[in-house]
This record gives C-alpha cells, sequence and structure tokens, in this order.
C-alpha cells in the first residue's frame, strides 16, 4: 500500500488516501462481526476511528522501512501493505495468517514488507522501533523506523529511555502516539501529569508535534517532515495525534462503564473518512473525485474485504505438530572450517584436554573425557590466557569479520568496560560499533531486540547479571518469542553478556546466579562457562548462531587461566563435558563450583575415591545424555550449583535421572546449593552461603556411605 | 598508635598483584594523600596513597620491586614518635558452618520392607540374585550395588540367561516335587533282551516300529492298572485315585523339557499308543504344543537311556505319585544257569511319593513292571 509522494495535486493525494482507510475500516468491521460469529478465537482490538494516523504516517514509508506497533495494530499492519485476508486469516487462526497461526490479533508480523510485529506489551515497539533505527543508522542506509504506540505507553519507562536514546543517538525513527484518551480503560486525563505528550519531545532534545488525529492531511504532513528528517540524518520526532476509538477497547467488552454513549457518538461524527469524503467533495472544483468514484472505491473495498473473508474462512488450521516450531533457528548457520576436532556426535574419541585451573595450576593429573570434542593443541598452538582474555579475543575476531556486531553498555566505550571486556575495541571500531549507553537496561536491550530484527547482531554487555533484572520482560517477551511470533521469520541474533557470582563482597546487588530463570524459557541459549576454553568457544558459537544467547561469566573465573588455541574453533550449544573422569560418583558442577569440585577430587583421590565431574556449561540447553551415561557407570549422582535449590539445575538433572536413570541409582540423587538467601556482605556470611570445598567433599562422602 | 599499610584490593576479583616499589623512604614522616608506593594489577598500575599519617617504617625484609604481593598482606607501618613497631598477628580464619545441602525431605518413619536402590534391584535381577537375606551396607542396610557383586563374588564373570517362562515353570514345579513331596528313588536291572528282539522283529517285518518308549508306556499301564495306588495322588482330606492311565512322556526340547500326555493309555493298542506318541512329540517338537496336551498327567515316564543314562533319580512331578525313569540299553555279561551269556540289560529308576505308598508296594509295582517288560508279549496284546 505504498504511497507516492510524487508532487501530485493535493485532492489527488488525499483521493489516493481515501481507499486504504476505508480498506481497515471494512476490515475491522468485518472483524467485528466475525468475532460475533465465534470466528476469531482470542482478543481482538479493533482500530475504527483511528485510521487516518496510520495511513497518513505509512504513506510515507517505503516496503524496507519497519513499522512496530501495539495490541491495537491492525490498522498498522494493513496501511504498511499487509493484504486483509493476511490479517483477517491470522485472526481466524489459520494456517495462511500472517503469522501462520501463532500470533493472533495482537501479534501480526510480515517482515516481508517491514512490519516488524505488533505486540501485546505495552512500550515494547517504541524501544524495537529505536533498535530498528540503530540498525539502519550503523548499515548506513537511509530507512526508518515508526513506532506506533497509544497514550497508555507514554507514563512507561520505555517511552523514557527509548526517546532518550533515540535523542542521544540521533536515530532515524517516528515516535507516533495515537492518544484516543483511554490506556484500555483508564482515561489519559487522569493518568498523566503533564497533558500534553507533544511536549515531552522537548526533555529528550527531540522535535515534538501534536495534530489532529482524524485529520489525515495534517497527518500526512507532519509525518513528511518527521520522515524526511530521519532519512537526512536529523534524528527522531515524536508525534502526537489527538484521536478516539469509537469501538470498545476490544470486541466484546463493555464500553460504558468509564465514558458516556454520548461522548463516543460525538467521536463519531469526527470520523475521520467521513470528513475526508466530506473534503473531497466539497473542493472537488473540477469534480473529480465525484461522489460516484468514492462509492465505486467502497464498493471495490467491500468485494476485496468480503474476498478476504472467505479466504480466511476457507484457509486451513495449522498443523499440530508444527506447534512447537521455530523456537530455535531451525538448522544451524554452518560454521566456518575450524582446525580442531570439533564436537561430532557421541562417544567420539577425544584427544585429551587439560582443563587447567587456578592460574595456571593444574589441578587434576588430567584425563578428561570430553562430552564430545577434542581441544586437541596444546603447545605451540595453545597458549594459558584468562578467563577474560579469552571472551576478548573471540569477540574482537567476530567484530573485525563481521561488521553488524555492535556492543552497548555502561561504560564499553572508550573505557574498555569495566571487566576489560571490550578493551582497545573503541580506538579500533569508533562509538556506533563500541556504544555506551546510558544506565538504562529496559531501555537499551529494548533497542538492541529491534536492532537484531532488522539486520543487525547487538552484543549487550551488563558488567553484572543482577542489572539485566530491570530489562527482563524486554528478554523473556520479545526477545526470547519473537522467532516464535513471527513464525520463524526473524531471527534473533543477540549476545547478552554479564557477570554472575558471589565472592569478594560484592553483596545482592552484583552476585546474582540467574541462569535458572532463564533456563525456564523456550528461546534463549543460556551458557554458563567455566573454563577459558570453553568460554571462548562458546563465546564464538554465540556470535555466529541465530538465536538469543545469554553469556554468564562467574566473576570469580574471570582471571583464571587455561589452555586456548590460536587457532578459530567453536563449541556448540548443549554439549556438556566430562571435566574428569571417574568411577565412584558423578558430580554434575556449574561456573566456579567445577574448580571446587575438582580440588575436592584430588583430595578424594589420595582416599582412593574416585569422582566424575562433569560440566554441562550451557544450562539451556541441559546435556541429560552425557549425565545420564556418567551415571549408569557410577550410580551415584551430586549437583553442585552456585545458585539457589528450588526449581533450579539440581532439580531439573534429578529429574532427569530419576525418570530415565531410575535403575542406575545406587543411591539417593543429592544436591549441595548455595543458601537460599539474597547474598551478605561481610565475609564470614558470604563465606556460609555458598558451597565450599569442604561441602562438597563432605557431600561427597556422605553420598557414598548411601 | 601503630597503622599497618597493606596491599589493597584494585578492582573485583584481585587475589595478588605485583609491587613495583615504593615512593617514599624508611623514616620519612607521612600525611594523609601522599603517594606511598605503586602496585601493580592485571588491570593496571595504581598509585597507592596513605589515609591516615606517621613515620613510615618498612622492614627490610619487605616485598621488593617485582614482588608478587597477596591482598591484605602487611607491606609496612606508620609510627608516632618513638613507637615500636608492633608484632604482626596472623589472624586466624574462623571455620564457618555452612548450610548448603539441601536437605532431604525427611518422610515419616514407617516400618519398611528392606531397602534396596534400584541399580542393585537391576543388577540382582541381571545375576539372578535373590536378595531376600542379603545385608545392605548402605545407610539403614539399604542394599547397594556391591552387595549383590559382593554375594554372587567368584561366580562373577559369567554370562546371564534371562527366565523364560518355561524355565520358570520347570523350576517351580521341581521344586515343589522335592520340597512338597516325600520321594524315595527304587531302581532296578532287568533282561530287556526279548524286548530288544520284540522290536526287531518289527523292524524285520517292516511295520510302524515303536520306541522302546512306546513299547514301556504300553507295559506300565499294564503294571499300573494292578498297583493303582502307584498313581494316587495326596490330598488333604484323602488320596484321590484316578480311574484314566494318562500317562506323561518327558521330550527334550530346546525350550526346555516339556511333558505331553498320552490320554488313556489302559484302553489303547499298542499301535494307538504309537500312533499318539509320534503325533504328539512332533507337535512339542515344533513348538505347537496346547497347555491341554500337558495337563493332568497320572503317571510320568522320562527317558534317558538315548544320552548314555544308566540310572537316575527322576523328580515327582505333583500332584503324581509316581515318575519312572529308563536308563540306556546295555550288552552285558550275564549268568543264565552255569553260563555267562551277553544280555541286554536295562535299569529302572522309580521314584515315589512315600506319603501316598509305601517303599513295598513301590517295589511290587516295579517288580510287576519288570515281569511285564522280560517276557512282553502276553502283555502287549492285552
Amino acid at each position: 500500500m505504498a504511497i507516492s509522494t510524487r508532487t501530485e495535486r493535493p485532492l489527488d493525494l488525499l483521493t489516493r488516501l481515501y481507499r486504504p482507510m476505508q480498506v481497515i475500516r471494512q476490515c475491522e468491521e468485518q472483524l467485528a462481526k466475525s468475532h460475533q460469529r465465534g470466528l476469531i478465537h482470542g482478543a481482538c482490538h479493533t482500530y475504527v476511528g483511528q485510521e487516518a494516523i496510520a495511513v497518513g504516517v505509512c504513506a510515507h514509508l517505503r516496503p524496507d522501512d519497519a513499522v512496530f506497533s501495539t495490541h491495537r495494530g491492525h490498522g498498522h499492519a494493513l496501511a504498511k501493505g499487509l493484504p486483509p485476508r493476511e490479517l483477517i486469516a491470522e485472526l481466524y487462526g489459520r494456517a495462511t495468517g500472517c503469522s501462520r497461526g501463532r500470533g493472533g490479533s495482537m501479534h501480526l508480523f510480515a517482515p516481508e514488507i517491514g512490519l516488524m510485529g505488533t505486540s501485546g506489551i505495552v512500550g515494547a515497539c517504541i524501544l524495537q522501533a529505536a533498535g530498528a533505527g540503530y540498525s539502519f543508522k550503523l548499515l548506513k542506509t537511509e530507512r526508518v523506523a515508526v513506532a506506533f504506540f497509544g497514550d497508555g505507553a507514554v507514563n512507561n519507562g520505555a517511552f523514557h529511555e527509548g526517546l532518550n536514546l533515540a535523542g542521544i543517538w540521533k536515530l532515524p525513527v517516528l515516535f507516533v502516539c495515537e492518544n484516543n484518551q483511554f490506556a484500555t480503560e483508564v482515561p489519559f486525563s487522569y493518568s498523566a501529569g503533564n497533558p500534553s505528550v507533544a511536549a515531552r519531545a522537548a526533555f529528550y532534545g527531540l522535535p515534538g508535534h501534536e495534530v489532529d488525529g482524524n485529520d489525515v492531511e495534517a497527518i500526512y504532513a507532519i509525518a513528511g517532515e518527521a520522515v524526511r528528517c530521519a532519512r537526512s540524518g536529523g534524528g527522531a520526532t515524536l508525534i502526537e495525534c489527538k484521536t478516539y476509538r469509537t469501538r470498545p477497547h476490544a470486541e466484546g467488552m463493555g464500553d460504558f462503564t468509564y465514558r458516556t454513549r454520548e461522548e463516543v457518538e460525538e467521536w463519531k461524527t469526527r470520523c475521520p473518512i467521513r470528513r475526508l469524503r466530506e473534503r473531497l467533495l466539497h473542493e472537488n472544483a473540477n469534480g473529480q473525485p465525484s461522489s460516484a468514484a468514492l462509492d465505486a472505491i467502497d464498493a471495490e473495498v467491500a468485494r476485496d474485504i468480503s474476498a478476504a473473508q472467505q479466504f480466511a474462512e476457507k484457509s486451513p488450521a495449522p498443523d499440530p505438530k508444527t506447534a512447537a516450531t521455530h523456537v530455535y533457528e531451525e538448522s544451524p548457520a554452518p560454521s566456518p572450517p575450524t582446525p580442531l576436532p570439533r564436537v561430532q556426535g557421541r562417544g567420539g574419541k577425544g584427544v585429551p584436554l587439560s582443563p587447567v585451573v587456578g592460574g595456571g595450576e593444574p589441578l587434576t593429573p588430567l584425563s578428561p573425557v570430553l562430552g564430545g570434542e577434542g581441544l586437541g593443541v596444546r603447545g605451540r598452538e595453545t597458549r594459558e590466557i584468562t578467563y577474560m582474555k579469552a571472551t576478548h579475543e573471540a569477540l574482537a575476531e567476530e567484530m573485525a569479520g563481521n561488521p553488524a556486531i555492535f556492543v552497548m553498555g555502561e561504560g564499553i566505550g572508550e573505557r574498555g568496560g569495566n571487566f576489560k571486556t571490550t578493551e582497545g575495541l573503541f580506538a579500533l571500531y569508533g562509538p556506533e560499533r563500541l556504544r555506551d549507553t546510558p544506565i538504562c537496561e529496559r531501555g537499551f536491550v529494548g533497542l538492541a531486540c529491534g536492532a537484531a530484527m532488522t539486520g543487525t547482531r547487538p552484543v549487550v554487555d551488563f558488567m553484572f547479571a543482577d542489572f539485566i533484572l530491570d530489562s527482563v520482560g524486554e528478554i523473556l517477551n520479545q526477545i526470547a518469542k519473537m522467532r516464535y511470533m513471527s513464525s520463524g521469520r526473524i531471527a534473533m541474533p543477540i549476545l547478552l553478556r554479564g557477570c554472575i557470582g558471589i565472592g569478594h563482597s560484592a553483596a545482592t546487588h552484583h552476585s546474582g546466579n540467574y541462569y535458572p530463570l532463564y533456563a525456564q524459557f523456550p528461546g534463549l541459549r543460556v551458557v554458563v562457562p567455566s573454563t577459558p576454553y570453553d568460554a571462548k568457544g562458546l563465546f564464538k558459537r554465540a556470535l555466529r548462531c541465530q538465536d538469543p544467547v545469554l553469556f554468564l561469566e562467574h566473576r570469580e573465573l574471570l582471571t583464571t587461566k587455561g589452555p586456548v588455541p590460536e587457532q578459530d574453533y567453536e563449541i556448540d550449544f548443549g554439549k556438556a563435558i566430562i571435566v574428569r573422569e571417574g568411577r565412584d560418583v558423578t558430580v554434575v558442577a556449574l561456573a566456579l563450583m567445577v574448580r571446587r569440585t575438582l580440588e575436592v577430587c584430588e583430595r578424594l583421590a589420595a582416599r582412593g575415591i574416585s569422582v566424575e565431574v562433569i560440566d554441562p556449561r550451557t544450562v539451556s540447553p541441559l546435556d541429560g545424555d552425557t549425565i545420564l551415561r556418567s551415571v549408569q557407570k557410577t550410580g551415584r549422582l551430586l549437583i553442585v550449583d552456585e545458585a539457589f535449590a528450588p526449581f533450579g539445575l539440581g532439580a531439573e538433572v534429578a529429574a532427569i535421572v530419576s525418570d530415565a536413570g531410575f535403575d542406575d541409582l545406587d543411591a539417593p540423587i543429592r544436591r549441595l546449593h548455595g543458601a537460599f538467601t539474597p547474598t551478605p556482605y561481610s565475609p564470614s556470611l558470604e563465606h556460609a552461603v555458598t558451597p565450599q570445598v569442604e561441602d562438597i567433599e563432605r557431600a561427597i562422602v556422605d553420598l557414598l556411605e548411601e | 598508635m601503630a597503622t599497618t599499610i597493606i596491599v589493597p584490593r584494585l578492582g573485583w576479583s584481585m587475589e595478588e598483584g605485583t609491587f613495583a616499589g615504593w615512593l617514599k623512604v624508611d623514616g620519612e614522616r607521612i600525611k594523609p594523600g601522599d603517594v606511598l608506593f605503586v602496585l601493580e594489577s592485571d588491570k593496571s598500575a595504581e598509585e597507592i596513597e596513605s589515609l591516615d599519617a606517621g613515620i613510615l617504617r618498612i622492614p627490610p625484609d619487605g616485598p621488593q620491586p617485582g614482588d608478587k604481593v597477596t591482598v591484605g598482606q602487611v607491606l609496612a607501618h606508620l609510627l608516632a614518635e618513638g613507637e615500636a613497631v608492633p608484632e604482626i598477628h596472623v589472624e586466624k580464619t574462623v571455620e564457618v558452618a555452612s548450610v548448603v545441602i539441601a536437605p532431604p525431605i525427611t518422610s515419616p518413619t514407617v516400618q519398611r520392607k528392606q531397602a534396596i536402590s534400584p541399580r542393585a534391584r537391576r543388577v540382582a535381577r541381571e545375576l539372578g540374585i535373590d536378595c531376600n537375606g542379603l545385608t545392605g551396607s548402605g545407610r539403614n542396610g539399604r542394599i547397594r550395588e556391591r552387595d549383590i557383586r559382593a554375594a554372587t563374588a567368584g561366580s562373577s564373570g559369567g554370562r546371564l540367561i534371562p527366565h523364560t517362562n518355561i524355565r520358570r515353570t520347570i523350576a517351580a514345579r521341581m521344586v515343589a516335587g522335592v520340597t512338597q513331596a516325600a520321594p524315595v528313588t527304587l531302581t532296578t536291572k532287568f533282561d530287556a533282551t526279548n524286548l530288544v528282539a520284540l522290536r526287531n522283529q518289527f523292524k524285520a517285518a517292516d511295520e510302524i516300529i515303536p520306541s522302546f518308549t512306546d513299547l514301556i508306556v504300553k507295559l506300565t499301564a499294564v503294571a499300573l492298572r494292578q498297583h493303582p495306588l502307584l498313581q494316587a495322588q495326596w490330598r488333604d482330606d484323602g488320596l484321590f485315585v484316578p480311574e484314566r492311565i494318562d500317562i506323561a512322556v518327558a521330550v527334550d526340547t530346546e525350550a526346555g523339557l516339556l511333558v505331553p500326555v498320552l490320554r488313556a493309555v489302559n484302553n489303547q493298542t499298542l499301535r494307538q499308543i504309537v500312533a499318539q506318541s509320534r503325533e504328539l512329540i512332533e507337535q512339542t517338537r515344533a513348538g505347537r504344543l496346547s497347555a491341554d496336551q500337558m495337563r493332568d498327567a497320572t503317571f510320568t515316564i522320562t527317558n534317558l537311556g538315548g544320552v548314555g543314562i544308566d540310572a537316575f533319580t527322576p523328580i515327582l512331578y505333583l500332584p503324581q505319585c509316581a515318575v519312572l525313569g529308563v536308563g540306556r540299553i546295555v550288552r552285558e555279561p550275564a549268568v543264565q544257569g552255569d553260563r555267562i551269556v551277553p544280555r541286554d540289560m536295562l535299569t529302572l529308576s522309580l521314584t515315589f511319593d512315600h506319603r501316598v505308598v509305601d517303599g513295598a508296594p513301590a517295589a511290587q509295582f516295579l517288580q510287576t513292571l519288570r515281569i511285564c517288560l522280560e517276557q512282553p508279549a502276553p502283555w502287549l496284546i492285552a
């Protein structure tokens, strides 16, 4: 539905805008009827009364410009060019719907035409549009991004953070607020201390305009100016369109508990379509367009919508067998050839790897058997470097080869990162790829989401994983679900990294272990490496895969050293490593606990106790097979994890083994977790809340007595 | 009051650093804010300022530039005028009780059977070990894998042939035959020369040739008619004596020993018996024998003569009273009058249930049977 913006008679232009407004109106009216007939299974939020805004703005957009929208997004989808039949079919839950039946009214996706999604979460679209703007700027295109949102979004943190980021980075974005005066059913006059949305633009150094949202000509004019500004590098604009929805919040809902029938009827007289029609007929000096011509458009649209309805109703439902597809990348992209023996199937003979820990001192007389891969290189091609250096190398190498990668975080620019994660890279790649952020986690994570959706690969450096929690809605509701919601058509190549772990009196806001939380959600990869070798290999994998990865680094491991080959290599997700072979008991340990357990192994070996240590390396996906094979051998299982016990790694591993390995168990499964408490500050308290070497030793010996 | 100057922590996880050298000399007066020394961490080299005032006392054996120092290590002291360097107390790290073991949820105390781990149960099954009576070495006496292995020590290293249903049935019946009855075995050797000769006549006549077992079945029925108590069955309220004579014949198959039953032998001619027995053996070998065809025998004959056995102790097949074991036919020197002559000799082994009959009647049955076998012709046409 792209509309030419070449110079033409104002009346001709307005005539062109008439048709898409009519399409939206008639489509919505059809959907309202369909809802009554029970053809729509979930919510249905119509756009009736607001058509002028979507049409007036989208008339300026090209197919490769990006639109991000809200729960009331039918009009935006149609105005961006979505065929009505795909919209109707989606609401009917059919395989031919624009989201292939995965979305419904609130999750419309058609990335092929730049419809980057409508969302059931208020405010997310603002950040994602800013992210798309970031991509377009980094990729040096003239594309623009548009966020359509209601007045309900403007008192939300996402509005503040998103507009501020767009302001300071001059992002090519239009923030279009459709102020229809109610956030669901709560009046804007009640919610806002400052009744002007447009005026708020000044806080962020942006131009702000207020416009009659029922006047398509006025909207078209202001949007045109904003789009030109964005395309030419002038940055973002906020446009507040004052309007009104004349149907209930959602079809089937009562409407007159919070507003009056008279008020609704009064607004219906200001219908943007009728207004446009009257204007066209009033000013048609030469008789063009005629009333009959506009009637002909109405009739033609009616025929189209009717055909679309029939198409949707005849379309098949999606195959239930596909209900869980598109959660992750279906077939991982082939990685570049690696000279090292990589993970190849099960039971492959690994060349011994030396997990060297603790400042280069080997704790074990090493015979680790690998969950598959071997690191066949020692000596000439393998140096000992720190964990921190290992991930830095991975990032630096990938950034050199992939200009779409950029890093965001607090102090990761010139300063090089609190943990030296980006040291020296600013000098090489400059501020656009090493982007210091204000302290606004929700803002820059939501922005990174939009960037990943539109062609770049963000690396978000949180410093401490505790800070991630401020952005967790963006991660779990948007980043994790995006591929699925879009039926596999939007990839989410994003790496979210931060330090976890208890130690050095960091206290409770700088020491959390949050991986069990994220491992509960489909769509995410959750990586928790324990050695420099694993850290580099998994970091590389994360920067090459098309799924979002949470890369969590235990802070107490950052300065530990270990062998890392010079050659390029990567480690696949979901492959545990047998760090040490043993026969009496299997210990599954993660991150710092791997090192502590290895220390215990040495002590116990002197007493004739042989411990097998398995490091899952990734908690999502979790490699149950390697653990089951080990328990088949040893008959005993202890899980050692610094994170909390309830619903955690121990519970998950224990459930897997007691299910699939029940007859292999010669003793109860034991878990050794951090105490179920926030992290205390004082060293004596801190020491008491994490599993220490003595605790692990006691737990193993106790288990052997079972 | 003396103040210690220690190695500070630079950054989050620094444990040790490199001492780069003093910027002040021993004995110098220090004000707060004066830069004292340079310390290098993994990240950077930092000039360390004094937070206190005093006269700097650097011990002569303190770290030299380039030495590794650990965080918290005492480098020097700031002293008041005339104050002496205090002795350094090494603080002992306090042992802290830890709370990390996820407490196993304690189950209510109930009287449980002998506990056994799933793995031990599996291994016991694989090795055919009965866990009853084993003592567990685990907590609260739980039987663990090692207890099962210990119970099989010495016999370990073999392979396990899983039980078939036939094997289990045979085992149960055999154990019952020994434990629930009072079995006694009698043996007797007889002259089978006539029996052999008789059979040769069938061969010469190109007739259907009865097997020795067929002949013995027929003649056993004759003997049983005279001694019906040998097929009486022990019941709690008395001895049940079946009217019909149904003789089971043990047949060795790959699946195990099977015992098809020849029905109503007392009413059948030898020819009928031969036909019936051939049909049954064929079905048995083909695995087509039904459970009905093995049920309710009143007497059993088992022949190990074909595999070179002379005498043995057959096991009763309850509720039958007796089982007859047939040995091989051996040509032996025998005394006939005053001459030593070669004769075909055969040993019979009869196991009977002493609850049902006593030794004398059982011996009399055996004697009758021997007479029939030594002079078979008259009895066969009966």
